[in-house]
């Protein structure tokens, strides 16, 4: 599903800063994966490179088959659009539209009538089980709300893969795990890909798989730690009812 | 935009007063013209007029102050000289004020010994009947046309009888052949030879029109005027540098002034009410500057989730064009509010002050263009913010 080969990216500000060095990895559809490194790792360049945010200097960038590189904005708009969810820390809804209509805004955008993109948007929300706050601002919801609309945002263009960047951050440890819960969720029963950016051990456990990045390298190219049965999924059992 | 109501309709407020004043303005300065057009064309501006003068010069052995006699041989005498320009040279020749009797009813008024190219000089419209031709010339015929107000007085009540009845001016009969729409004049018109032929001392006459031809321009009429007044110089004798031997209007000239003036008039209201608007566009696209930049991070999350560039950049022109236009259509209503204050008020001077459909087409045009430029510069600012960047700004 993702595919990289030796991707270099450099900002030229007043001192020119290598942020990665080389990278190469790949992700199989139908994955769970965590991206982990310490802050300054390059592992927010990374996610912006995945997520078609930003270019690269050298290298290739195969989503989905497709070769991502050298692409004009209306193309990368329309790759976003198509072939990625995002999911952020800080949720960015727009804080005037009612979480209907955030929902469906990646629908407008490729042109879908405002009916059925409601239709669409509203079915996304029933599964996240926020049917009755469909006409909220998200002003009025709370924060595990506000992160399950930003992903019911995230799925409505049944895209390719979700992308999200410290999605439990801004979240306590309670609702951290119904998030977690959600994308296990979506990930098993939908076969999903899903690449989860975090600096949480505790959120990188719940993935099938953790790619470490350390000084814009990676350190642990295919270690595949899936979780203990045991521990683990003990906790979400019953935190998430 | 929604978000500081306050803001954008204090803003939007100037482009409301713009507005107003470039509507107020272009509807008055429209009425003063149309004003100014229905009293120039109720005479007609293809003429030039003479009037008998005194010399301020001297000349030939003449002292100055000798009075010039405009006599009916100067009439052949410029028709001969400027054939090019001279359709026809004509004079009004005015009878003594006397009574004019229909049976027992009367007016006390004095005939105008005319020329049939008076009617259109004048611009006479006649409403029942002829006017004098040029049978009633060559034959001095007994016939007059009346004014609408004593066709009413001779022949009560509507004066509808008036036409093919007698009138008695004196002793002497005339038969009523057309009367006519007199709004500015109230002349009773005979045919110009029957009037010669009633004033038997005819020598002299007062004032003389010169009907022309072939003149477009001021410096046609100029030299004509020139070209005139050298002719009546050489009959009269006096020096042609002398402009008061012989009074000459020139109709041409003036008209063709007043025509210039009145478009410099238009372009000036226009640039004035362009100006005034200029500043209301400048705050639009100032509250749109601050609006891009409160929207940053907005702007990067609809980038993030697919929105293309031009989506961007249509979104925040309509809105613009919006706002503008909402208050644009504000300014328009009080606009038309107060024209049509002002014609109720002064409507005999400016007759039509009012905003008619081709200023309204014009403004909102006018509107549109403004709001996209307003909108226009924000818009690229907003197009240079990347996602990454925006999404950042938190």
């Amino acid at each position: 599903m993702i595919t990289l080969k030796d991707i270099n990216k450099t900002y030229f500000g007043a001192v020119p800063l290598h942020v990665l060095k080389g990278i190469n990895m790949h992700v199989d559809k139908g994955e769970l994966v965590a991206i982990m490194g310490a802050s300054g790792s390059g592992k927010s360049t990374l996610l912006n490179i995945l997520g078609i945010l930003d270019n690269y200097d050298s290298g290739e960038y195969y989503l989905d088959g497709t070769l991502i590189k050298n692409l004009s904005e209306n193309r990368a708009a329309e790759y976003r659009n198509r072939m990625i969810g995002f999911v952020f820390q800080s949720f960015n809804l727009i804080n005037y539209k009612n979480a209907l209509e955030n929902v469906a805004l990646p629908l407008f955008y490729q042109g879908v009538g405002r009916r059925k993109r409601n239709a669409l948007a509203m079915e996304q929300l029933e599964r996240m089980g926020l049917a009755d706050r469909a006409h909220h601002l998200p002003g009025e919801l709370s924060g595990g709300q506000k992160q399950r609309v930003a992903i019911a945002r995230a799925m409505i263009t049944n895209p390719s893969i979700i992308l999200a960047d410290e999605p439990t951050g801004a979240l306590d440890s309670h609702t951290s795990q119904d998030v977690m819960q959600l994308f296990r969720d979506l990930n098993r029963d939908m076969g999903k890909t899903i690449v989860i950016v975090t600096h949480d051990p505790g959120v990188g456990r719940q993935c099938n798989r953790i790619i470490r990045i350390s000084d814009g390298r990676i350190i642990t190219p295919d270690t595949d730690i899936r979780p203990t049965d045991s521990s683990d999924n003990n906790t979400i059992s019953c935190t998430c009812v | 935009m929604s978000h500081n109501k306050l803001r954008t309709a204090l803003t939007g407020l100037s482009v409301a007063w713009g507005i107003f004043m470039l509507i107020t303005l272009v509807s008055v300065a429209s009425g003063i013209t149309s004003g100014f057009k229905e009293n120039m064309a109720s005479q007609s501006s293809q003429k030039m007029m003479l009037w008998s003068g005194v010399t301020t010069k001297p000349y030939h052995g003449y002292r100055e102050g000798r009075s010039i006699q405009l006599k009916p041989a100067d009439m052949t005498t410029l028709e001969a000289e400027h054939p090019e320009q001279v359709k026809q040279a004509t004079a009004v020749i005015s009878g003594q004020v006397t009574n004019f009797t229909a049976g027992a009813n009367s007016v006390s008024t004095f005939y105008q010994g005319v020329k049939p190219v008076e009617e259109e000089l004048s611009n006479i419209k006649i409403n029942r009947g002829r006017f004098i031709n040029d049978n009633d010339m060559a034959r001095k015929t007994k016939v007059m046309v009346l004014p609408d107000d004593y066709a009413r007085q001779l022949f009560p009540p509507d004066g509808e009888k008036a036409v093919g009845s007698r009138v008695n001016v004196g002793d002497i009969s005339f038969i009523v052949v057309g009367k006519y729409n007199g709004k500015w004049m109230r002349n009773v018109y005979i045919p110009y030879t029957t009037a010669q032929a009633l004033s038997e001392d005819q020598e002299y006459i007062g004032s003389m029109t010169l009907v022309l031809k072939n003149v477009d321009n001021t410096e046609q009429a100029d030299r004509l005027e020139k070209g005139v007044r050298k002719s009546m110089a050489k009959a009269h004798d006096f020096s042609p540098e002398d402009e008061s031997g012989v009074w000459i209007w020139n109709a041409i000239s003036q008209s063709l002034t007043a025509r210039t003036g009145i478009n410099i008039l238009n372009i000036g209201v226009w640039v004035l009410g362009l100006l005034t608007l200029l500043s209301g566009i400048i705050g639009i696209s100032n509250i749109m500057f601050v609006s891009v930049r409160e929207r940053t991070h907005e702007i990067g999350i609809r980038r993030a989730i697919g929105a293309k560039p031009h989506k961007i950049l249509t979104q925040i022109l309509a809105e613009s064009i919006a706002i503008t236009t909402l208050f644009g259509y504000i300014g328009i209503l009080l606009g038309v509010a107060l024209t049509e204050l002002l014609t109720r008020l002064f409507g005999e001077f400016i007759p039509d002050a009012r905003v008619d459909l081709s200023i309204a087409a014009q403004v909102t045009v006018v509107l549109i263009i403004a709001g996209a430029l307003a909108g226009l510069f924000p818009a690229l600012k907003a197009l240079k913010v990347k996602p990454v960047e925006a999404l950042r700004d938190e």
